[in-house]
């Protein structure tokens, strides 16, 4: 099976690859895995505590090529949103734009976990409450 | 179950759906059946009945490849009580977008760490080994966390056959809730031997090159 020109590129030159501080109280970690593959991905965000906005995103993922341009282009894409808004990308938004087959599917369902879990830890480290449109308590 | 629809593996064999299973016997029941189906005694029947015969054949030997394997058959033992391995991260993700909340991980996070570091290592060796290195402590750290995995995924083993027992005793009290939680037990264990797999094999690569 061929990979699209998009996995290619983002397999080839990852963007974003790299570590954040995981014990700063602005970074949050997600590091989630695949059963059905082995895959590991973990995806750092680092969020404004003003704006919440994600101004900077990391990733390391041991996987297949697919799994590693789905957390490349999560990380391109979280970067600039507001946490909420960030929460809004699905994977069927990473399975358009990669191309990816049937069988790489859960590639992007790993990625969508990984910013639902860097998020909730970074909210959980800041002691915003877990809910769909919570009103957020920002630490001044 | 009715006789009108496919059997299932279990019901070729005449055996209930239980996971301890007798494999002499199991393999003198697929013996004599397959002397029964051996195309021989079907030389001189219709094109119809060859070919039936023959396909009752490809299915009996699937069962029985099936169940003599004890995580095929803990698989299989699984589809029929409807879990879709390959589809529970898929429906953990939905539900979690669903609610708002973070996923609830498949894998216990301690796994996911020590598969993360572990790979961590791994890297580290093959960029040494590129560079023309051998580093001595990073090899013996991996000949270590070999033998881990390796005693690990031995007594994924041990684990599985007591899971084994608590079901069949829970289909034979027709307890649901003791069925539930075996299914859900033995999930857990499979999916946790898939990810020591994974690192023994990634450990054996790395090791061998």
């Amino acid at each position: 099976m061929a990979y699209s020109d998009k996995v290619v590129d983002h397999y080839e030159n990852p963007r974003n690859v790299g570590t954040l501080d995981k014990s700063c109280g602005s970074v949050g970690t997600g590091l989630v895995g695949a059963p059905e593959c082995g895959d590991v991905m973990r995806l750092q965000i680092r969020v404004n505590p003003q704006t919440q906005v994600i101004e900077d995103a990391k990733f390391k993922t041991f996987g297949c090529g697919s799994a590693i341009a789905s957390s490349s282009l999560a990380t391109e894409w979280v970067k600039g949103r507001t946490v909420t808004e960030a929460l809004t990308i699905s994977n069927t938004d990473i399975v358009k734009e990669l191309a990816l087959p049937p069988v790489k599917i859960h590639c992007s369902v790993l990625a969508e976990d990984a910013i639902r879990a860097a998020i909730g830890d970074w909210k959980k480290k800041n002691g915003v409450a877990e809910e769909a449109h919570a009103e957020v308590a920002v630490a001044s | 179950m009715s006789n009108d629809g496919p059997r299932t593996y279990f019901e070729i064999f005449s055996l209930p759906a239980k996971l301890v299973i007798d494999l002499p016997a199991l393999e003198e029941s697929f013996y004599a059946l397959s002397r029964k189906l051996h195309p021989d005694r079907f030389a001189a029947k219709s094109l119809g009945e060859q070919a039936a015969a023959l396909a009752e054949s490809s299915r009996l030997n699937d069962a029985y490849r099936t169940l003599k394997g004890p995580i095929a058959r803990t698989e299989y033992l699984l589809k029929l009580e409807g879990v879709e391995l390959e589809e529970q991260s898929k429906s953990a993700t939905e539900a979690a977008r669903a609610t708002g909340t973070a996923k609830k991980q498949i894998v216990p996070e301690d796994l996911l760490e020590e598969a993360f570091e572990l790979n961590m290592q791994l890297e580290e060796m093959r960029m040494a080994r590129k560079m023309g290195e051998n580093d001595p402590q990073l090899r013996s750290d991996l000949l270590a966390a070999k033998a881990g995995f390796d005693a690990r995924m031995a007594a994924t083993q041990s684990e599985l056959e007591t899971l084994w027992a608590d079901w069949d005793q829970a289909l034979d009290a027709s307890d649901a809730p003791a069925k539930a939680a075996a299914r859900d037990a033995m999930v857990a264990l499979l999916n946790r031997r898939s990810y020591l797999r994974n690192l023994v094999r990634d450990v054996n690569e790395a090791l061998e090159s």
